[in-house]
């Protein structure tokens, strides 16, 4: 015979249950309204906001352009990339590709240790056999580097905030704050980042974000002897990169993805991946 | 209400809980967290902050005067200094610091600090004949043929400065039209 419940009468499992999925309701509910910018001291945040303003300039976007027209694939970009900003063996921020196109349609893509140490001499070219006797018809250089897109699928991933983009519309990574879970690194479909096994961080080129907010170009775009790079301010109409940009039909790789890349490239075929 | 107090003390560890979730976050983001995105604002000027390595060929023409004409007014003015020679900057650093060592000590040093180019590895990375490249650039496909069809004097040991001269590309010859070693040093 069970006895009629009084309203107070509720089991220890009951109101464990239900105070839990109020409490659990009540605290996400609050959490949306909870600013963290409040648990700030304001100071820190004006000065770090003043820092960014006077110490960057206002409205500079900056752009890249590859002339691949021009590139003669001497490596001279990747061998300055390399020591500018301590790259390790193995990886590349910036590397050039070398596309040979044979009469039966072939494709050879090359780009041994990234082209830094040239690619006339053997055995640095990598073909089927059946062709190292056969007269290429056509062939050039594409270099390539990180295309700082504006859509970008590597911040997107990133779990801690460690990637981002400046007010210039350049894509660098905070190295403080990177776990180094390589999200990034699968997400760039340029394969523009690699994770750093010195310092077991994601590690990308940043435009040379350190010389050209001093008034420098970047290592590649000075050290290029062939001017296929171009570096500058797109915002700036008197700049050089604009003009390139206004009087050359300019691509960028890998459009349909709809990254939106900042980097853009004159004479780009439609083989080069 | 009978469990009144079982609700005070639920409520009350809620509380604890979400005032010390708030504290550790506030301890653990850093101040500057989201000012202008979901990243951390100084890590720009963190990025900023790096010394560049690369000096410019202006820079080395400061003090090399003499070669930094005769490049900029020859054919290989576009290839700059330090594509040869390895960024600069350890060399000035090098040459400007206050230093008590010993005269040539201190100019073995210096000469330490940068790289000093062999002579024929860094031609060969632009000079060397490959199809992808350019006709308009000058290009060699053997060093070896080269040499012997000019000469004949090629060994393992010759180098392309023994002719040209790397920063005007000019090759001097004596008065039987053989080339002679280029006067390429500071």
């Amino acid at each position: 015979m069970t006895t009629p419940r009084s309203p107070d009468d509720v089991s220890r499992r009951e109101f464990l249950g239900t105070v839990a999925k109020t409490g659990g309701q009540s605290f996400l509910f609050g959490s949306l309204f909870v600013n963290t910018a409040l648990l700030r001291l304001p100071q820190d945040v004006a000065t770090a906001k003043a820092k960014q303003e006077t110490e960057i300039g206002k409205g500079v976007i900056y752009g890249f352009v590859v002339d691949t027209t021009k590139c003669i694939g001497c490596g001279s970009c990747a061998r300055a990339c390399r020591a500018e900003n301590n790259v390790p063996d193995g990886y590349n921020r910036t590397w050039i590709e070398q596309y040979t196109f044979y009469p039966n349609g072939e494709v050879v893509v090359n780009s041994p240790v990234g082209g830094e140490a040239g690619f006339a001499e053997p055995p640095t070219r990598n073909m089927p056999a059946e062709l190292e006797k056969v007269q290429p018809v056509r062939g050039f250089f594409v270099p390539k580097l990180c295309n700082h897109c504006i859509d970008t699928p590597c911040i997107q991933v990133c779990p801690v905030g460690a990637s981002f983009k400046t007010d210039e519309g350049v894509v660098l990574v905070d190295k403080e704050r990177c776990v180094g879970c390589g999200y990034c690194v699968q997400a760039c479909p340029f394969g523009s980042r690699y994770l750093n096994p010195d310092t077991n961080v994601a590690d990308k080129c940043t435009w040379c974000y350190h010389r050209v907010t001093k008034g420098l170009l970047p290592a590649c775009v000075q050290s290029c002897p062939a001017e296929a790079r171009i570096f500058g301010n797109v915002s700036d109409p008197a700049s050089k990169i604009s003009h390139i940009l206004a009087t050359n039909r300019v691509q960028v790789l890998k459009s349909y993805l709809g990254t939106r890349p900042r980097t853009r490239y004159i004479g780009l075929d439609s083989e080069v991946i | 209400m009978r469990h009144a107090a079982h609700f005070l003390r639920l409520v009350a560890l809620l509380v604890v809980a979400v005032v010390g979730f708030l504290f550790v976050r506030s301890k653990l983001v850093p101040q500057d967290f989201g000012v202008k995105g979901h990243f951390r604002l100084s890590a720009i000027a963190d990025e900023a902050a790096r010394e560049p390595r690369h000096i410019g060929s202006d820079a080395c023409a400061e003090c090399h005067d003499e070669i930094g004409n005769a490049w900029k007014a020859g054919k290989h003015r576009t290839p700059q200094c330090e594509n040869c020679h390895g960024p600069g900057l350890m060399h000035t650093k090098v040459v400007a610091e206050e230093s008590t060592t010993a005269y040539p000590d201190r100019i073995l040093k210096i000469r330490l600090a940068i790289r000093r180019p062999t002579g024929i590895v860094e031609c060969k990375w632009c000079h060397l004949r490959t199809f992808e490249r350019p006709s308009t650039l000058k290009s060699i496909a053997n060093v070896a043929d080269h040499i012997n069809s000019h000469t004949g004097t090629f060994t393992k040991d010759s180098k392309c400065i023994d002719c040209h001269n790397p920063h005007t590309t000019v090759v001097t010859v004596n008065a039987k039209g053989v080339p002679v070693p280029p006067k390429i040093g500071p």
